[in-house]
């Protein structure tokens, strides 16, 4: 659904992101100007105070992505990087970035990949905006679904176990994105968790106590052990995400999923929510809070020893992997 | 000023201007989990709204 209306800016815009698309200007005296120019603002940093108008907004969120990239070694020369395409929001907007990014690169290429779980009324409709997207962008695609992999659907193996639903389903998409990241070629797998996602992760994962978890749960959590994971749109916020998208006409109403109630995420969320309207930059502490504790603590966890699981071979730290612990308890 | 909600409903409003983070506040919405549109053109939250403003808010979904 296309809710912004667009014109078109003839001759050269000569504006930051390059992209002649721009929308209707309101200039009336009731819109703050952009703290770069004088075009309307569309976003007000609420940290900062700093407004932007779209073209400097767009430039400023994809100079940050590339600025995390850079500075966190996200990207080497000659990686075939697979974007983890769902066809929601972030993933959307992580191939459009890192696609319009794709030129300061050297020798990288961009393919997506898709899982479908089988979650009736939700994933039909993102795996079909995946499909349109990447047909625009030109790109390699790949679906695997839980069926194939694994039997069944997600709907069908929590059945009675609903509040499990985020636990399960991680665990079975972790071994469904490294399966296609592998058949794809791939050496680097990117996801779109957001700076929204990463706060409640740090949250929740001292909520639970869970040092180890804190501490591995990074912007490129591999380890070594699999395909190497990384996370570009890290420092990006959930609403940043939905204006860049909006200001391409890219937004789509897409529907939720529907076990997203069950999670005590939806509980931190809303917290957290709360907590940076309130007190802007919120989230943002919370990452460096978890950066300082890496920065002291990130060196006790380098001795816990990698077996390999004894049923699938798979890289874990006990003598039996998640997944073929989960697969048990399966109907 | 008319104000379209995230769940398709719509409210009229009177025509005092009200910046967009009074409005979010009156109406019972978080800035950080909703953007604004007036009259189709997305605005920052202390953009002002009123008289015939056609205001649109928009619910960041989540989960994807």
């Amino acid at each position: 659904m296309r809710l912004l209306g667009t014109t078109t800016r003839s001759g050269s815009s000569g504006s930051p992101t390059g992209d002649e698309r721009v929308p209707h200007a309101d200039v009336t005296g009731r819109t703050p100007p952009c703290s770069l120019c004088n075009e309307p603002a569309v976003y007000r940093d609420r940290t900062t105070g700093r407004h932007f108008c779209r073209d400097h907004f767009i430039a400023d969120v994809e100079g940050r992505v590339l600025s995390t990239i850079r500075s966190r070694n996200l990207i080497a020369p000659g990686d075939h990087v697979a974007i983890a395409l769902s066809g929601g929001k972030d993933s959307t907007a992580l191939l459009m970035i890192l696609s319009r990014l794709l030129p300061t690169f050297d020798s990288v290429r961009l393919s997506a990949i898709t899982i479908d779980e089988g979650i009736a009324g939700y994933r039909e409709d993102t795996v079909r905006s995946a499909d349109v997207l990447v047909a625009r962008f030109n790109l390699p695609h790949l679906t695997v679904s839980f069926p194939e992999l694994f039997g069944g659907t997600l709907d069908a193996f929590l059945k009675g176990r609903e509040p499990e639903a985020c636990s399960v389903c991680g665990i079975l998409r972790r071994k469904a994105l490294n399966v296609a990241a592998e058949q794809a070629g791939a050496t680097k797998i990117a996801t779109g968790h957001n700076l929204d996602d990463e706060a409640q992760s740090v949250f929740m994962n001292v909520l639970r106590g869970d040092l180890p978890r804190l501490l591995r749960d990074s912007g490129s959590d591999s380890q070594g052990r699999f395909i190497p994971r990384i996370k570009p749109l890290m420092f990006i916020s959930e609403k940043e995400i939905a204006v860049y998208l909006m200001l391409h006409g890219a937004w789509a109403d897409l529907p939720e999923c529907p076990y997203a109630v069950h999670a005590l995420r939806g509980e931190v969320r809303r917290m957290l929510a709360t907590l940076e309207s309130r007190h802007p930059g919120t989230m943002l502490n919370l990452m460096k809070s978890k950066a300082k504790i890496e920065a002291q603590c990130g060196g006790l966890l380098e001795d816990e020893a990698v077996h390999r699981c004894r049923e699938c071979g798979d890289p874990c730290s006990g003598e039996i992997c998640q997944l073929c612990t989960l697969k048990k308890t399966l109907r | 000023m008319k104000i379209l909600l995230p769940d398709r409903s719509c409210r009229d409003a009177g025509p005092d201007p009200v910046t967009v983070d009074e409005l979010l506040h009156d109406l019972g919405f978080d800035p950080v989990e909703v953007i604004v549109s007036r009259n189709g053109t997305l605005v920052s939250e202390d953009a002002v709204v009123g008289n015939n403003d056609e205001v649109r808010i928009i619910r960041i979904a989540h989960g994807g």
